[in-house]
């Protein structure tokens, strides 16, 4: 094995990661503060990549207007997701996760025909930004600019996101509800703002995420429950609920299935699932979360 | 209290008998799959209604049968008597393993672990093509041997879809009998006390895990054979049978038919495929119907069809009941 | 005697909704992927048979019935095809069925048929196992090419590059993808001993991440490729090993035999298209050469006009002449019952835009070959065109 093959393999890996923790961020992240497993943050991530598409279209596919399509994805999935939250899934707080598990579910099928619906049931695509077209060369590796951009915008929401999390007095509020949502509540705090506004971000990540991955891949009906399995995994072994153990599951994802595909082909697509199958039985609150009863 | 019960199990089973006489062909094959994801929807309840268990995996065992059955009797030719069973044992013994560490977490951890071996088994049976098929899965899965059958008075006139509609109706009526002899029994009311109250149960000194495995370990049994059955009327085994949605749907139909009644699973699974087949002939967006149902039953009927029926005749009867005293 | 009137008066009484219901048109069952990555091929297949359907309406249909399709969106999931064919023939009542994109659906499709005695005709699924000796009975057909016949006419091409010692292959995982790269690697073996398999990818049907499959590809630096993405699955290919400099390390010696020259490919691919590989096409439509048969011409034209798309699509032949040939088959037979369509039909020759094509009266398959050529932009067409379409089945044709 060459260095130029490890490092090959290595930033596809990367790019998949980040684009994942995108993704999966935003599932923890609720995760963590509401105690909702939201199977419908893939179907948001697809709405997202839809309307990307739909922007590129009215403003043409011509020159940057790829960046405000991509920002207005984020926004209209961000109003859709508060919508959602305001409307519906608040009055299934107090009941069984059962209940909120099928409500999420009830999404998936409602966004995915809706989708259908509006935009079709063929395969669209977005071309790269003329900015990020072409790439560079490392260790005998062509690097496009576009991955290289990905592998940075992971990060550095990641980091944004974090230090809102850990130094703003909302980012302690947050972590006050999901400590304890009486206490906050008697405290006086407006917890109710604080869910939507969660998951509002959430959904903003998801819709974000989706309009990102335009230029790379395909946008199809059905990559909505592709990504919410890939997302659910990288939670699972980072740990549900932890932003940083998102961070790092995304990392090892990525990696286990780029060197997968190279070392053991055949096991690549089940090498991800035994590792996550491995952290469940040793640590099932994930390698970086904490327990939580 | 000694009020003799009424033999439910016997009389839909006899009910549902001449389906293939006075029913058409569509009607049977309709009825061949409603018997069979009843199965499946009963068998999930074990856990979901009786012991208060959230298992969003359950379509793990019900794939691991249809798979064992499929690759018996179509890679090995075994006969039906005995790949069927194979499938309700091999279910059951992953359920052991899987269920194992399951039920060491409660609440959304215990959903979440069992999604994810799910998740696994589903990974496996999508990428082992030797064994498997992969992604194309196992075409052609023979149906049992039921030349026996002929000679029996007025069953050797139906053909082979009828017979196998007799067939799976006699295996999933036994099926139902025997998960309901064990909802009533000791052991069941045991798993209720848990669903009630997880910490009391446990107080009063009984082992709860124990239990919820063990309730595990039948309940993926039970979803295995429903799954052997599966394969057979579908002719062929796909992965699809093993991925997590479907998972959802068994749950919908089991919440549909309402989970705090034995019959709800039932009822959910009539409902569900009767509804399917009635609302695809004017549009073909089911899901977006299927979702709306479920909003429907999260928001104004929690306690499904049964428990909506139950709480409009108990208000029935409270009216008359006020008439009378008027 | 007696006897034998009543029960002639008794069946009479019995065929009689069966003569009311033949006034009724002829039902042809047609699930095929109208949602997915490949509904880029199977929405011009369902094109193409609706246009046969109306065309043969419109000279007064088969045996003085109408011809009607109940086209489903099967997904291009062999259990979703299972149950749509299953429901078309118990719920519709359908007394044909046609259709099935992948080789994952149709052998699922084709049981179906075997056991309700329903003839069923394949246009795309190519894998050799639908009709090879295990698995063929007699209602199974197929109007479109194997995985024999293209990976051995895949083999010839790359066996005449020059300077090729090392050749790597990337297939979709599932029958398809593994018997046309197994016919590819038997017959380069025969042709060219001295060249070495150097890798092996197999992305799964569907796969939206190609990069990590590409790099690995990449780091053991194969002179060429053989590749059997198609539809959805090679425009996603395509897009993302380009700005990785796939194309460019192996100096654009690429074979594909999933019908990559489509138009339906070339057209949404549009400036993307990588040109210099090879592939191949059921009718490339836009002939960038003399040899396109005038019924072809004249066919195409019809195509572009009904889809109302200008060109028209590669794909719809493939739905226009499985229905041509199921349309035949009732007339040779002078009945719509399967079992002596399926008699009429087996060694029947057909006529098709390209020329006639026989369905073997062995395993009843057309073995129908496809046009090849590298791929190249001219000023003439608005797309990557096929430079040259040449008819290999396996060998080339000469025109």
């Amino acid at each position: 094995m060459t260095a130029s093959l490890l490092v090959g393999q290595f930033l596809s890996g990367l790019t998949t990661s980040m684009f994942l923790f995108l993704i999966a961020s935003g599932l923890s992240l609720v995760f963590g503060v509401m105690r909702v497993l939201n199977f419908a943050h893939g179907s948001f991530y697809m709405i997202g990549a839809y309307l990307a598409w739909q922007v590129v279209t009215w403003l043409h596919p011509v020159g940057e207007a790829f960046w405000p399509a991509a920002l207005a994805a984020g926004l209209g999935v961000a109003v859709l997701g508060a919508v959602v939250e305001r409307l519906l899934l608040r009055h299934l707080y107090g009941l069984d996760e059962l209940y909120q598990l099928l409500f999420t579910y009830a999404l998936v099928l409602i966004l995915g025909d809706a989708a259908k619906y509006l935009w079709g049931t063929g395969q669209l695509s977005v071309h790269r930004p003329p900015v990020l077209d072409g790439g560079f060369q490392l260790v005998g590796n062509t690097v496009p600019y576009y991955n290289l951009f990905i592998i940075a915008v992971g990060p550095a929401i990641a980091i944004t996101v974090g230090l809102v999390l850990s130094r703003t007095a909302a980012g302690r509020m947050l972590r006050a509800a999901s400590a304890d949502r009486e206490m906050l509540d008697a405290m006086g705090a407006n917890v109710g703002l604080i869910y939507t506004g969660m998951f509002a971000v959430s959904s903003f990540l998801a819709g974000l995420a989706g309009a990102l991955i335009t230029p790379m891949e395909s946008i199809v009906p059905g990559m909505d429950v592709q990504v919410i399995v890939q997302a659910f995994i990288v939670v699972v072994i980072g740990g549900l609920g932890s932003f940083w153990g998102t961070f790092w599951g995304a990392m090892i994802y990525g990696q286990v299935l780029s060197f997968g595909i190279l070392i053991l082909p055949e096991f690549s697509l089940f090498s991800v699932f035994a590792l996550m199958a491995v952290v469940l039985i040793v640590r099932p609150w994930g390698l970086f979360g904490r327990p939580i009863r | 209290m000694s009020a003799r019960r009424i033999p439910w199990t016997l009389l839909i089973f006899l009910a549902l008998l001449p389906l293939p006489w006075i029913g058409s062909r569509y009607q049977t094959f309709l009825g061949t799959e409603i018997a069979i994801d009843a199965l499946f929807a009963v068998s999930l309840n074990l856990l979901l209604g009786t012991t208060g268990l959230v298992s969003f995996g359950h379509v793990a065992y019900f794939g691991i049968g249809s798979y064992v059955c499929g690759i018996l009797m179509k890679t090995y030719g075994l006969p039906f008597v005995l790949a069927f069973p194979a499938a309700g044992l091999g279910a059951a013994l992953f359920a052991v393993v899987f269920g194992f560490f399951c039920v060491r977490l409660t609440k959304i951890y215990f959903a979440m672990l069992t999604l994810a071996f799910s998740q696994i088994v589903w990974a496996v049976c999508f990428k082992w093509n030797a064994v498997t098929g992969g992604d194309q899965g196992i075409a052609d899965v023979p149906f049992p041997n039921m030349h026996w059958m002929a000679s029996l008075p007025y069953v050797g006139d139906l053909n082979i879809n009828g017979r196998f509609y007799l067939l799976s109706l006699v295996l999933v009526a036994v099926c139902i009998a025997a998960i309901g002899q064990i909802t009533r029994s000791p052991f069941g009311r045991m798993l209720t006390a848990i669903r009630d109250n997880r910490e009391r149960a446990a107080f009063i000194g009984l082992n709860v895990r124990a239990y919820e495995l063990s309730v595990f370990v039948v309940a993926g049994g039970f979803a295995g054979l429903s799954g052997a059955l599966y394969g057979i009327f579908n002719r062929g085994v796909f992965p699809d049978y093993v991925f997590w949605p479907k998972s959802a749907e068994v749950m919908i139909m089991t919440i549909l038919g309402g989970m705090n009644y034995f019959w709800g699973p039932t009822v959910g699974a009539f409902v569900l495929v009767w509804l399917n087949q009635e609302i695809t002939n004017y549009t073909q967006y089911w899901p977006a119907v299927l979702g709306s149902i479920l909003l429907i039953l999260l928001f104004a009927l929690p306690g499904g069809i049964l428990g909506g029926l139950a709480r409009g005749g108990a208000a029935l009867r409270r009216l008359l009941a006020g008439r009378g005293d008027a | 005697m007696r006897l034998r009137h009543l029960l002639a008066a008794t069946a009479a009484a019995l065929l009689l909704p069966v003569a009311a219901l033949a006034k009724g048109p002829i039902k042809i069952g047609f699930p095929i992927p109208l949602s997915g990555p490949t509904a880029v091929y199977g929405v011009p297949i369902l094109k193409g048979a609706e246009l046969a359907v109306a065309d043969i309406n419109a000279h007064g249909g088969v045996l003085g019935r109408k011809l009607k399709l109940l086209p489903r969106d099967s997904k291009a999931n062999p259990a979703e095809a299972v149950r749509l064919a299953r429901e078309l023939i118990v719920k519709n009542g359908v007394q044909f069925l046609a259709g099935t994109l992948t080789s994952a659906e149709a052998p699922a499709v084709s049981t179906i048929a075997k056991e309700n005695h329903v003839v069923f005709v394949a246009p795309s699924a190519k894998t050799y196992e639908l009709t090879d000796p295990q698995n063929f009975h007699p209602y199974i057909f197929r109007t479109a090419s194997n995985t024999t016949i293209e990976g051995q006419a895949g083999a010839i091409i790359v066996a005449k590059w020059k300077n090729v010692h090392t050749v790597a292959t990337i297939a979709p995982d599932y029958a398809y993808g593994h018997d046309a790269i197994a016919a590819f690697v038997a017959e380069l073996h025969k042709l060219r001993p001295d060249i070495k398999i150097v890798d092996q990818e197999w992305p799964k049907l569907g796969q939206a991440n190609f990069t990590p499959f590409i790099t690995a590809q990449m780091a053991k630096h194969p002179d060429a490729v053989y590749c059997d993405e198609f539809a959805g699955d090679f425009i996603s290919f395509v897009k993302q090993a380009a700005p990785l400099g796939y194309f460019k390390a192996i100096h654009d010696r690429l074979a594909d035999g999933g019908e990559a020259g489509s138009i339906d490919v070339t057209r949404t691919l549009g400036k993307a298209y990588p040109l210099g590989i090879w592939t191949d096409a059921y009718d490339p439509v836009l002939w960038d050469g003399p040899n396109q048969p005038p019924a072809d011409k004249a066919f195409d034209a019809k195509v572009a006009k009904a889809l109302k798309i200008k060109y028209g699509s590669s794909w719809a032949i493939q739905g226009y002449v499985t229905i041509q040939a199921i349309a035949q088959g009732i007339r040779k037979a002078g009945t719509t019952n399967d079992t002596k369509v399926a008699k009429a039909m087996s060694g029947m020759t057909y006529t098709t835009p390209l020329g006639p094509r026989t369905f073997s009266a062995v395993n009843h398959d057309a073995n129908a070959g496809e046009y090849w050529g590298k791929m190249v932009r001219t000023p003439k067409f608005p797309y990557a065109v096929i430079s040259d379409p040449t008819y290999y089945n396996p060998e080339p044709a000469g025109h």
